[in-house]
């Protein structure tokens, strides 16, 4: 491709070439009719989550096939070098057809996992990973929290030990999303027990079908299972597959953590725009306090909008986004209270009873699912001492007893 | 339906703005002080004229978004906007708001050319000092045409600057409607009375007409709407000052925090005066967004889009000053509750600005109407 097309151009090019391979979607989905999932996390069966991984994989392909995905990648790796925001821009079209909405795996492998592998990878798994994770042959999930390392990421247990041309990996990771439709896991792990407990980790690439990992779904509170512990006993991991150098896995682990931030702040944002029809909607006038809190969810989602519009606009004056790309999650997630909270008042019993009625029982699965978001991807309060220690520069906690 | 469709370059400050901002934050750092402020604002007029005339002539505050024709710059709002946010970051007490964004909106607004002629280059060069009367709730005057041409009765209440100002824009009930009028008061028929004020940095006047000549300005027709304009664009300005008051009770308190020792430890380093500021940070973040958005809708004359971004940055800003200004008293501790301290000012600031052009209750409100969230009527 010749150049850079102006944003303008590059949208229009955009929707031209989407016209080719999607339907639209409806514009204005008619109210009362059609799919009134709310899911927050979807509640899926091994079969239905693979069913639809396939689904949302090949129209991934597609797009890496036809120069639209990867956008920002060099073209080794089947991109097109174009500036970081030409992909929100790409998406502003893309939300107008009708293709497979993307489960967390595939932000996951494309958004957080790739980029840290294009900078802590050796040019040899660049080679070899780079561009199947872009296209999404394969796929990476995250192997980070433990059941006593949560919060305190850093204190995680899963020992790798050296063995002659690699690594002996036993341990137990949890609330990892995708493992069942994964092809890698991105494993943080201790390698060295004596250090202090930063200085000791180590990312490792380990397959998801090898000999001794083990996956278990978890039932979380919605009912459904969307989250996975996933056990490693015994598990060799060739040397060359290990991500970053020995002992400089906290750092990895971080550049991964920073793009998942990144990612989080348009979460909710349907689901608020659903219950504001829901206001629309409802067979009965509002009252003024009804009023006011719809209202109120209608400014939230619009800042949020507006919050990755600044966060767009500074990458594409070539400058780092400042406080307003790391207020994003914690946004996002009040957002998703405020939407219940809206619902609440809206639905009233139907919202307790299921009376079959459409649009109605179904944002239960918001109300269930929307609190999973405060402590997944680092939890509110840990989104909280990071902005006051990293953007406010505020001092930080003294450290309890251990390492 | 609304639905956001924003290009990443409206957002942007341009380096013009960045400029701006920081030849203005340096001259209000010398100029605008907490101490000075204090000063000016117990000054017989309420604020220093030669402050007054040195961001008229040596930054061209007042021009920024005056049309070359009428002796200003020729820039847009997205300019005054950032003049407003430094301003309110001091609490500067010259009356930027009512004569260059109430009055000098009210007169581009109406589309009256030769007003504009007349009035417009001494708001841009600093000479004149204007209001506007009976905004946001008209009613109390009326305009009645006699031999010596119009005259104008009864009075307007809560009028910004309203006691110094040299010339009134007055929304008034004439025979045929709701028409603007322009006034220079004369004490003889105009009596202007200083209210006690909850912000000494920002007065308040109860002004009577007892007769007193005026001017109609634009078409008959036209008042109501370029009222409802220029309330608009009264609350976008607000909303950036608010996001530079809000923006430097953070600062301070940050400052403070960061220095002050209790049990030990920098009362900074407690997870639980961290989290609140982490709390205030996005609250300030968003409505620095929501801030710009109504800014840019003004400068690029996005005029479907203005009700709405103006109502919702009043609904962000107001609730984000609310709290910076609660937190700036708090985390201080009892020294943010001394007269000595510049905290409850903005406080003032804060509560008595709401009163101006409505509440967040008041806008939630108005969003609800615009928005059509209000479900199935009838």
């Amino acid at each position: 491709m010749d150049g850079i097309p102006g944003p303008d151009e590059f949208r229009a090019q955009a929707r031209s070439w989407l016209r080719t391979v999607a339907p639209a979607r409806a514009t204005h989905q008619e109210w009362g009719r059609g799919d009134d999932s709310v899911a927050v996390f979807e509640n899926w069966t091994e079969d239905e989550e693979r069913a639809h991984t396939e689904r949302t994989r090949a129209w991934e392909r597609t797009r890496h096939d036809q120069g639209w995905g990867a956008l920002s990648w060099p073209a080794e790796y089947g991109g097109r070098e174009l500036p970081a925001h030409y992909e929100q821009l790409y998406r502003a079209e893309e939300s107008a057809f009708d293709v497979p909405r993307r489960t967390e795996i595939f932000p996951v492998t494309q958004q957080l996992v790739a980029p840290a592998l294009r900078i802590w990878g050796t040019p040899e798994q660049k080679r070899r990973l780079l561009r199947p994770l872009l296209r999404t042959d394969e796929l990476a999930c995250q192997l980070f929290s433990e059941t006593e390392a949560g919060s305190d990421l850093a204190a995680v247990r899963t020992r790798a030990v050296r063995e002659d041309d690699g690594w002996r990996l036993n341990g137990h990771k949890i609330w990892t999303s995708g493992a069942r439709v994964a092809t890698w896991g991105v494993a943080v792990c201790r390698t060295d027990p004596e250090v202090p407990k930063h200085t000791g980790i180590t990312v490792f690439l380990v397959r998801m079908d090898a000999p001794g990992v083990t996956v278990r779904p978890i039932r979380q509170m919605t009912g459904g299972s969307s989250f996975n512990e996933v056990y490693l006993d015994d598990v060799f991991v060739p040397d060359t597959d290990r991500l970053g150098p020995v002992g400089e896995g906290w750092r990895v682990a971080l550049t991964v953590l920073a793009a998942e931030r990144l990612d989080s702040g348009g979460l909710g944002l349907d689901n608020a725009d659903r219950a504001l029809d829901l206001a629309r909607h409802l067979p009965r006038p509002l009252n003024d306090g009804e009023r006011q809190q719809a209202a109120d969810l209608f400014v939230r989602a619009l800042v949020q909008r507006l919050i990755a519009v600044r966060v767009t606009s500074a990458l594409a004056a070539g400058r780092a986004p400042g406080a307003e790309a790391s207020v994003g999650k914690l946004h996002a997630t009040a957002t998703m209270r405020a939407t219940t909270d809206l619902v609440q008042q809206l639905l009233g019993p139907r919202l307790a009873a299921d009376t079959g009625e459409w649009g109605t029982f179904a944002w239960t699965e918001h109300l269930l699912g929307a609190p999973g978001y405060r402590i997944a991807g680092g939890s509110d309060e840990i989104q909280r001492n990071i902005l006051a220690e990293r953007v406010l520069r505020l001092p930080k906690e003294p450290k309890g007893a251990g390492r | 339906m609304f639905r956001l469709d924003a290009d990443p370059a409206l957002l942007r400050e341009t380096e013009e703005q960045r400029q701006l901002r920081s030849v203005l934050r340096e001259f209000l750092a010398q100029t605008c002080g907490p101490e000075e402020v204090r000063k000016q604002a117990g000054s017989p007029r309420g604020h220093d004229e030669v402050l007054w005339h040195r961001l008229a002539g040596e930054i061209g505050v007042h021009g920024l978004a005056v049309p070359e024709e009428y002796g200003g710059a020729g820039g847009t709002f997205a300019e005054l906007a950032v003049a407003m946010e430094e301003t309110g970051r001091v609490l500067c007490p010259a009356p930027l708001l009512s004569t260059v964004v109430l009055a000098g909106h009210t007169l581009l607004d109406s589309g009256d050319r030769r007003a504009c002629a007349r009035w417009l280059p001494g708001i841009a060069d600093g000479t004149l000092t204007a209001t506007v009367a009976g905004f946001p709730q008209p009613g109390g005057v009326t305009a009645e045409r006699g031999a010596g041409g119009w005259v104008l009765r009864g009075g307007a209440d809560f009028v910004p600057d309203g006691a110094g100002a040299d010339l009134l824009l007055v929304v008034a009930r004439a025979p045929d409607g709701e028409r603007l009028f322009a006034c220079e008061p004369d004490p003889a028929t105009c009596e202007r009375t200083a209210r006690r004020v909850l912000d000494p940095t920002r007065r308040q006047a109860l002004v009577r007409f007892r007769g007193a000549p005026a001017e109609p300005v634009g078409e008959p027709q036209r008042a109501p709407d370029t009222v409802a304009g220029v309330l608009d664009a009264a609350r976008a300005a607000l909303a950036a000052e608010h996001v530079g008051g809000s923006a430097h009770a953070l600062d301070a308190v940050l400052a403070h925090v960061g220095q002050r020792t209790q049990f030990g430890r920098p009362i900074g380093s407690f997870q639980a005066v961290k989290h609140r500021l982490a709390d205030l940070l996005v609250e300030v973040e968003g409505a620095r967004s929501a801030a710009a958005y109504a800014s840019a809708c003004l400068a690029g004359r996005r005029t479907d889009e203005l009700p709405v971004a103006a109502s919702a940055a009043a609904v962000a800003c107001t609730a984000a000053y609310r709290l910076a200004t609660a937190e700036y008293v708090q985390l201080h501790g009892g020294i943010g509750f001394t007269w000595e301290h510049p905290a409850h000012l903005y406080l003032r600031r804060a509560r008595a600005d709401e009163a101006l052009f409505g509440t967040g209750d008041d806008h939630r409100l108005r969003l609800a109407g615009l928005l059509g969230l209000t479900g199935r009527i009838g």
